[in-house]
């Protein structure tokens, strides 16, 4: 069950199990990381780069083939699928009050968030381009 | 602790903008992700998204993901400093300013690059 904490010892206090004091650690933690990593993400790709018109296959197979970029984007992947999986699970637990719709909303919400991180880990790790000219 | 003032809002904007910013993901993944297809289905998804309602979408979601990442800032300041909490208001204020001088000219371009960028 989530919890409102304002404070590291309140959150310490509250937590029902270490599991769930890990997971409000991870908010913090994981958000300080995508602060720099979705900014850079946005810094690059759509103040740069015009995300509009400039963008190609050519492009995004070429970046998507840089072992650099694949990092990248395997981790803002992962750290904002969980962070964002995890704020879900809050918003589910604060507004939903049936424990029966609660779990079949998490099941689906939990399946589609599996099949896309499946779904863009298999294409990061599938990429090996070099571009025909 | 809020009583509907700033803070509750903070707190409402911050879960609405997190929602939207994850449906967002979910379908940004997806599409990217999709480019492993080919050039054939990857160039005509593109195509098919050079409609300004995308670019403007876009738009919509960077404000969001700025918002969120400014008020997240504030709120681990409110978790991990002794002065946080009691200055959540005055926080609050700051993450508009910030959120005025970086969003301003992200806005300008990201707008430029929708209506009038592309060779």
């Amino acid at each position: 069950m989530a919890f409102r904490a304002r404070r590291l010892e309140e959150a310490k206090r509250l937590s029902t199990s270490n599991l769930e004091l890990a997971w409000w650690v991870f908010m913090r933690v994981s958000g300080v990381m995508l602060v720099f990593l979705v900014l850079g993400h946005l810094y690059t790709r759509a103040v740069l780069f015009n995300f509009h018109h400039d963008l190609t296959y050519d492009v995004v197979a070429r970046n998507m083939s840089t072992v650099t970029w694949k990092f990248y984007n395997w981790l803002l992947l992962f750290l904002s699928i969980l962070h964002g999986t995890n704020g879900l699970r809050y918003i589910i637990d604060d507004y939903l009050p049936s424990p029966r719709a609660r779990v079949w909303v998490k099941v689906i919400v939990y399946t589609l968030v599996f099949l896309v991180v499946v779904f863009g880990t298999i294409s990061l790790w599938a990429w090996n381009y070099t571009p025909v000219r | 602790m809020y009583r509907g003032r700033e803070g509750q809002w903070a707190f409402y904007l911050h879960r609405i903008s997190g929602i939207a910013i994850i449906l967002f993901l979910a379908l940004h993944v997806t599409e990217i992700s999709s480019s492993m297809f080919g050039p054939k289905w990857f160039n005509a998804l593109l195509k098919f998204e050079e409609n300004p309602i995308f670019g403007l979408g876009l738009v919509a979601v960077a404000a969001l993901v700025l918002y969120h990442a400014l008020n997240g800032l504030r709120i681990i300041l409110m978790d991990f400093t002794s002065w946080g909490v009691r200055l959540q208001r005055q926080l609050w204020y700051a993450v508009w300013v910030v959120y005025v001088v970086l969003g301003f000219p992200m806005l300008f371009i990201m707008l430029r690059h929708v209506f009038v960028g592309g060779e």
